[in-house]
């Protein structure tokens, strides 16, 4: 999984590629999270429309940021959930609480509200 | 023909990743495609990180046996636990709502479930949970 980080319009824009499976990938994406809401970096546009795979353990780190996010007082949405992914967050139900886009214009004005 | 594979390994998160490798390369020797063997392994793994946490409690001493066979047309991956796990009781488990929706319990097994093409849950001849899942080889 490769990571990559930049702020647009005063939000921080995270874009994720690969596979986000179990692995040591996962605990630098965990700080990435972690980091965002101590430095108080407010809200997250994650972008996940080059991401192939992703496991429990990865949307197990999803929901933590989330979770920490709101409760910073921040959100988090998705961006461009390929098919693949889309259909995990429906089948875990997690569609229910992410935000998800497919259009980062439409996205980042989202998070100006 | 892989025939007779048998994997017996510790409840220890930090061995997933080289199983996980190794199911892979089992994969593409039976003949899955190189674009499904990544699907097939993350099937394989959330039953085995499941029986890992929740059928052996976590417990390093406690093993998971994989057993893996080559049928005509067919990968299957028996795996094993020290657990006496009562699908039953448990059939047709959802996600939750709210503060449920948002923990981490099940979510692997409904993984493995929307990406293998069969998953059942059973016992083997001891008595322990045995998760079956099978893969088609085209």
């Amino acid at each position: 999984m490769k990571i990559k980080e930049e702020m647009k319009d005063g939000v921080m824009v995270l874009r994720l590629s690969g596979k986000v499976i179990s692995g040591p990938d996962l605990m630098e994406l965990k700080t990435v999270f972690q980091t965002a809401v101590n430095n108080d970096m407010g809200n997250v546009l994650l972008d996940l429309g080059h991401v192939a795979w992703m496991d429990s353990s990865g949307l197990g780190v999803l929901v933590s940021g989330y979770t920490s996010l709101s409760r910073a007082g921040a959100r988090m949405v998705i961006l461009n959930a390929t098919k693949k992914i889309h259909e995990l967050f429906i089948i875990t139900k997690l569609i229910t609480i992410f935000e998800t886009f497919t259009d980062e214009k439409v996205a980042l004005a989202s998070l100006k509200e | 023909m892989l025939k007779g594979i048998v994997l017996k390994i510790p409840s220890d998160n930090s061995i997933v990743e080289s199983v996980q490798i190794f199911v892979e390369k089992i994969g593409l020797t039976a003949g899955v495609s190189e674009e499904d063997v990544t699907g097939l392994s993350i099937a394989v793994m959330e039953v085995v990180k499941n029986a890992m946490e929740h059928g052996n409690g976590g417990d390093i001493r406690k093993h998971v046996t994989i057993h893996i066979d080559v049928f005509s047309g067919r990968l299957q991956f028996l795996i094993d636990d020290c657990g006496t796990w009562q699908p039953e009781a448990d059939l047709g488990h959802e996600p939750g709502e709210g503060e449920a929706l948002i923990s981490s319990r099940g979510r692997g097994v409904l993984i493995a479930r929307n990406l293998a093409r069969w998953l059942d849950y059973g016992l083997n001849p001891e008595g322990k949970t045995r998760a079956t899942l099978i893969w088609p080889l085209s």
